[in-house]
């Protein structure tokens, strides 16, 4: 009896080391990501607007239906990377997502920055350079380091009414994205 | 013989241990990382920058845009608040008060994720348009057949998921203890 007991309480023990090691390699196991559903986008270095969500079409993405989304791709080791717009008087969010999905940087335009989106996005040796040059940072930008150099921008507007849905796309599409070399 | 038995026995223990957890932590998962609100569930720092490993695991399996921990957050019921399966055979009745947040959006998806609000119809139910009582609190009707009131009408039969999403919220950030979700109450059934 206390021999089956320790042959239970073994395979229990190894259940518990087959768990771990299964959370913590799924996401290197998993063959979508995030990064890999819009690869076939052409948002490098570009805002484009995601495609509406309808009833009865798949969203893998999980986007909210009533929410305009801008994505923009880039890479910070062609230099630093500027989303640079004015958004209409709406609510607002920005969010930098790096090649495993993770939200690294996230902002509203509930923080006080109002409908001017002004970002500038550095990696480590750029954030360094950055301090070194002791330049003034203009007013309103906000400056984020990445650790990672790839990130998706993911801009997410809320038009206050579906009629005024396109207008707020079509101004959406026009804030600048991409880096400086 | 008797080694021979253990050995399988415990092999099967540790396989069925292993996988078992690992799905349960990531389908329901309340034992890990899950925050629950009556029938509402959410994962608190899937928007952080260093989620923890059962919600790194629950992104690979989404792989959607998450809400950044600034943007807000979503939760979602796939069962009323007595425990029943949310199934389009039946009437929903949402009722009672939300967190506090700018605006929250309210859409019925399938198991696929894939938005089964009636095709002409509005696919999503948003805060500032929906009917309201006196004290702010809301009552949204959702199911397949003709309701009353603020209605989000859905399409085909089978089982299905709400998503609340609440953006610029203060709810599990530390700042607010508020956290009363609305309740989900069964009508009539066909």
């Amino acid at each position: 009896m206390i021999r089956f007991l320790l042959w239970l309480l073994g395979g229990v023990v190894l259940g518990g080391i087959i768990h771990i090691i299964v959370i913590l390699t799924l996401p290197a196991l998993a063959e979508q990501s995030v990064w890999s559903r819009v690869a076939s986008l052409e948002a490098d270095n570009a805002m484009i607007i995601l495609p509406r969500v309808t009833a009865g079409e798949p969203n893998p993405l999980g986007l909210d239906p009533e929410l305009a989304y801008g994505l923009c791709r880039v890479d910070l080791s062609d230099g630093p990377a500027y989303v640079s717009g004015v958004l209409p008087d709406a609510f607002w969010s920005v969010a930098l997502f790096n090649p495993s999905g993770i939200v690294t940087y996230s902002t509203t335009n509930r923080d006080g920055i109002g409908q001017t989106l002004e970002l500038g996005i550095f990696n480590a040796a750029q954030t360094r350079l950055l301090a070194q040059q002791q330049l003034d940072i203009a007013e309103g930008l906000l400056v984020v380091e990445s650790a990672s150099d790839h990130l998706l921008i993911l801009v997410r507007l809320a038009p206050p009414h579906q009629a005024m849905r396109t207008r707020f796309e079509q101004e959406l599409s026009e804030v600048e994205c991409g880096t400086r070399g | 013989m008797r080694f021979v038995f253990f050995l399988l026995m415990m092999i099967t223990v540790a396989l069925g241990v292993g996988f078992g957890l690992s799905y349960y932590a990531l389908t329901d998962g309340r034992l890990f990382g899950v925050a629950q609100v009556g029938p509402w569930h959410a994962w608190p720092d899937v928007g952080s920058n260093a989620p923890n490993p059962y919600t790194r695991g629950h992104l690979a399996r989404t792989a959607a845009f998450e809400l950044g921990q600034s943007e807000g957050l979503q939760f979602s019921a796939t069962t009323d608040s007595d425990g029943e399966q949310l199934t389009r055979d039946c009437a929903y009745r949402i009722t009672g008060k939300t967190p506090l947040a700018t605006f929250w959006t309210l859409v019925a998806v399938d198991e696929t994720g894939v938005n089964i609000a009636a095709p002409d119809g509005q696919p999503a139910m948003r805060s500032s348009s929906i009917a309201r009582a006196d004290d702010g609190s809301i009552v949204i009707n959702v199911g397949t057949r003709l309701q009353p009131g603020n209605w989000l009408e859905l399409d085909g039969e089978g089982p299905f998921k709400l998503l609340l999403t609440l953006y610029d919220t203060a709810v599990f950030s530390g700042f607010s203890s508020d956290a009363s979700m609305p309740a989900i109450i069964r009508g009539e059934c066909a």
